[in-house]
């Protein structure tokens, strides 16, 4: 449009203010119809967030409007506002790509000013599903608070304006940080952010309890009257205290917000400038001296893995478990929960030392996808490997490497939970189903890496499939799962037997079966995922080049 | 190892001496992706110990045809020999005996440059020390030993390209396959590239390229098969190619059926009166 239509439109000199900000909402609406129109998968993903906001905003707004009159209304008001609010600075960190026109490096040839720019940037930003929870919130916290005509109008300067500095803290955070969000390292820390969230969410549901324990709201006074001074929530602080007929502090928390919405907007032209009329991050790379030295030489235990294509592929691996964000990601949530679950069961003293094989099944999930993690690059692979033994040597060096770390943590969670549990006795016994099981886990995996092989995304956190494979994801961990509980059923037979039938001094029999049928399970797994995985080359590159 | 073929003689004669297998032949090879006809029957003979340029525009299905040519892509009906060797019934003495730098698919890109030769060396099955001593060399011949420890993932284009060339050259092949290997380089990595490129073919060995840059095509090859569409338009050598038409250019417009169009009235404003 613009490339054409600038020569020969005569009459087209510097874009008026005005005539740019319905070229933006237009724009933002393209945008995200576009971007719907790709798949119905995300066309049902975002009509069903869209349902969920809505159904969340409505609840949300009628919970405010019942709290009318309560106390401590004001409280939980000016807090809500404050953590969405932080919501607002955060997001951008975790879900950079999230919006094309945040983006300036897409405006920089464009004959555009700053100032009627970021206006326009303002407004298209207030379209979308955020904004809609947003204002609902805000809508609904003013019912809640305003009493008498001059928290009204308080009120209806409060929720633009609460809105309107959301909004622009996110834009700001967004642009001052933009270099490092489209950096390398940026991508993969959002990739990492998962890990982020679901530790936060520990922390908010132990914050929840205590709270629970501590006396309610009333405990969250003294927070609150410093976030009611605090832009956005003094915007609503303000509603507050009109209804209170204090209008001087009234004034000067509405006063705070106004000064915080210039403040941002003033940083965000700033950074918005600098970024449009300086050279960009790859420009800078390339001129920069080439610093880093990655991975100088082999070091440590890298350095005594043997020679030949085991220790190479191994290598290869254990490497990736520490650099590929996404490998990273899931080997540390499956140690973690690996670890937590029998973990936390035995200190809450309602768990059972058996227990401890989760840790055996979660880390032996890493066995799964194998080719799948490599992306593309897999044609490496292929290209190298020509027999069937080929196949097997990469297979099982690839799970060799896995041992590498299963191995002893299995060890390590097995004995920590026997001696929370002072279960000492259990302990061989638990020891061999664990073994037992990471070998069937290992054989299982091997398999399914072989005959159901799917394209790992590698940006976003959340993602472990490509679109239309993640019913093919799913079949092949929970068949895999059930086939993996299948194959040990032998040694959890055994066990079963030895309880039943009051043979406990033989429990430790269950170490040496466990591990020595554990070996054999993931051998015969390998030897058959391998001749598989030797025929069907073209295939699995095909399958998991789709990222 | 593979031995080098011994083809210092075929200057002018490929394709009629007894001499070595040709390094590529293709019997009525397809390829159909769903209702799409990448590549429709083609038959094609690539005389060994050239520098051959596979051309045609965006869509013609080089890159298909290469993919099915070193194994990675599954034809649905066709023969291929690569130096003699089936490459789906025999993949050990193909695999062996040919270098890949494919477009499109990635590298092992958390692995630093240096250690992405050491892996992919000891992959082939060379020993460690004869891979680090090569891969140092090609480090140094490619100018990349100074970015040797940066991983890869960090790299530009041209820094890409040139890694996996020497990754593909690591074990000595034969035949060398490269998929666009300029596309996106700077002129500098190019000419370092290009400069490898017929040192090694030089030693009798065979490279097969793909591109849509005619220029580039017509100084560096000497063989040339043209595709278009999914068909082999014409395969030869550069003169036979070429016939009367003035550049590989013209001759290669003319084959795909692409003359020149005229714009005719419709951009008459585009440098105009402003």
């Amino acid at each position: 449009m613009t490339v054409l239509d600038a020569p020969a439109g005569s009459a087209v000199p510097a874009v008026p203010g005005q005539g740019l900000v319905p070229v933006f909402v237009r724009l933002k609406l393209t945008l995200l119809r576009n971007g719907l129109r790709q798949s119905s998968g995300r066309r049902a993903a975002y009509a069903a967030s869209l349902v969920v906001t809505v159904l969340f905003a409505a609840g949300q707004v009628i919970g405010l409007i019942a709290l009318r009159g309560h106390a401590q209304a004001d409280t939980l008001v000016v807090l809500l506002t404050a953590v969405v609010a932080l919501g607002w600075a955060v997001m951008p960190l975790f879900f950079p790509s999230g919006d094309e026109t945040l983006d300036p490096g897409r405006l920089v040839m464009l004959p555009l000013r700053p100032r009627p720019l970021i206006g326009a940037l303002l407004v298209a930003s207030l379209i979308g599903i955020g904004p809609l929870f947003t204002f609902t919130l805000a809508l609904g916290s003013v019912i809640a608070v305003a009493h008498g005509a001059a928290a009204a109008v308080s009120g209806a300067v409060a929720v633009p304006l609460t809105l309107l500095v959301c909004v622009a803290l996110a834009r700001s955070v967004a642009t001052a940080n933009i270099r490092l969000l489209t950096s390398r390292k940026g991508r993969d820390l959002a990739v990492l952010s998962g890990l982020v969230i679901a530790v936060g969410i520990q922390f908010v549901n132990f914050g929840a309890q205590s709270l629970g324990r501590a006396g309610g709201l009333s405990s969250l006074e003294p927070v609150a009257d410093v976030v009611r001074w605090l832009p956005p929530a003094s915007a609503l602080g303000a509603v507050a205290s009109a209804s209170e007929g204090s209008y001087g502090t009234a004034l000067g928390q509405l006063l705070l917000s106004v000064l915080a919405l210039g403040g941002l907007m003033w940083l965000w032209q700033r950074s918005l400038v600098k970024l449009m009329t300086s050279p960009d991050g790859s420009t800078i790379a390339a001129a920069g001296p080439a610093a880093g030295r990655a991975g100088a030489g082999r070091s440590g235990l890298l350095s005594r893995l043997p020679e030949g294509r085991t220790g190479t592929v191994m290598r290869r691996s254990l490497l990736y478990v520490v650099r590929d964000p996404k490998t990273k990601a899931s080997w540390v949530t499956a140690l973690a929960i690996g670890l937590i679950v029998p973990l936390l069961n035995a200190v809450q003293g309602s768990g059972s030392v058996y227990f401890a094989c989760f840790a055996a099944g979660m880390l032996g999930m890493q066995m799964y996808n194998q080719f799948g993690q490599d992306t593309s690059a897999f044609w490496t692979v292929a290209l190298s490997i020509s027999s069937t033994r080929d196949a097997y040597v990469e297979l099982r060096a690839r799970a060799l490497a896995l041992l590498l770390i299963t191995l002893p943590y299995t060890v390590l969670v097995t004995v920590v939970t026997a001696a929370v549990l002072g279960d000492r006795g259990a302990l061989p016994g638990v020891m061999g189903l664990s073994f037992a099981l990471l070998g069937a886990m290992l054989a299982t995996g091997a398999v399914a890496s072989a005959l159901f092989p799917y394209s790992v995304p590698q940006d976003g956190a959340f993602k472990n499939a490509m679109p239309g494979q993640g019913g093919l994801a799913w079949i092949s961990v929970l068949g895999g799962m059930v086939a993996a509980a299948v194959l040990s059923g032998p040694v959890i037979g055994l066990t079963v037997w030895l309880h039943v039938a009051g043979h406990r001094d033989l429990l430790w029999l269950l170490l040496p079966v466990g591990a020595v049928y554990g070996a054999f399970i993931a051998w015969l797994g390998v030897r058959l995922a391998a001749a598989r995985t030797a025929d069907r080359l073209p295939e699995i590159l095909a399958a998991v080049s789709k990222g | 190892m593979p031995e080098q073929t011994d083809s210092a003689d075929v200057t002018g004669t490929a394709g009629t001496a007894p001499g070595p297998p040709p390094a590529v032949r293709v019997e009525g090879l397809w390829k159909r992706f769903g209702e799409q006809v990448a590549v429709s029957g083609i038959d094609l003979e690539l005389p060994a110990g050239r520098f051959i340029g596979l051309v045609g525009p965006n869509g013609a299905g080089k890159t298909t045809t290469l993919s099915m040519v070193t194994g990675l892509l599954r034809p649905d009906m066709g023969r291929i020999e690569v130096a003699g060797h089936d490459v789906w019934r025999d993949p050990v003495e193909v695999k062996s005996r040919i270098g890949v730098l494919p477009e499109g698919l990635r590298l092992f890109e958390r692995l630093s440059g240096r250690e992405l030769l050491g892996y992919t060396g000891r992959l082939r099955g060379l020993p460690g020390a004869e891979t680090d001593k090569r891969a140092t060399q090609l480090l140094d011949v490619l100018d990349l030993a100074g970015a040797q420890h940066k991983l890869v993932v960090d790299y530009s284009t041209g820094m890409r390209k040139k890694i996996g060339l020497a990754s593909a050259l690591l074990h000595n092949p034969e035949v060398l396959f490269l998929d666009e290997p300029f596309e996106g380089v700077d002129p500098v990595s190019a000419q370092t590239i290009r400069g490898v490129l017929e040192r090694y073919t030089r030693s009798g060995a065979t490279v097969v390229f793909s591109s849509h840059v005619m220029e580039l095509v017509e100084s560096l090859c000497d063989w040339v098969a043209v595709m278009a569409a999914g068909r082999i338009r014409a395969q030869g050598t550069l003169a036979e190619v070429r016939g009367e038409a003035a550049s590989l250019q013209d001759a290669f417009l003319e084959l795909v059926g692409a003359g020149t169009r005229d714009t005719g009235e419709s951009l008459d404003w585009l440098g105009g009166a402003r």
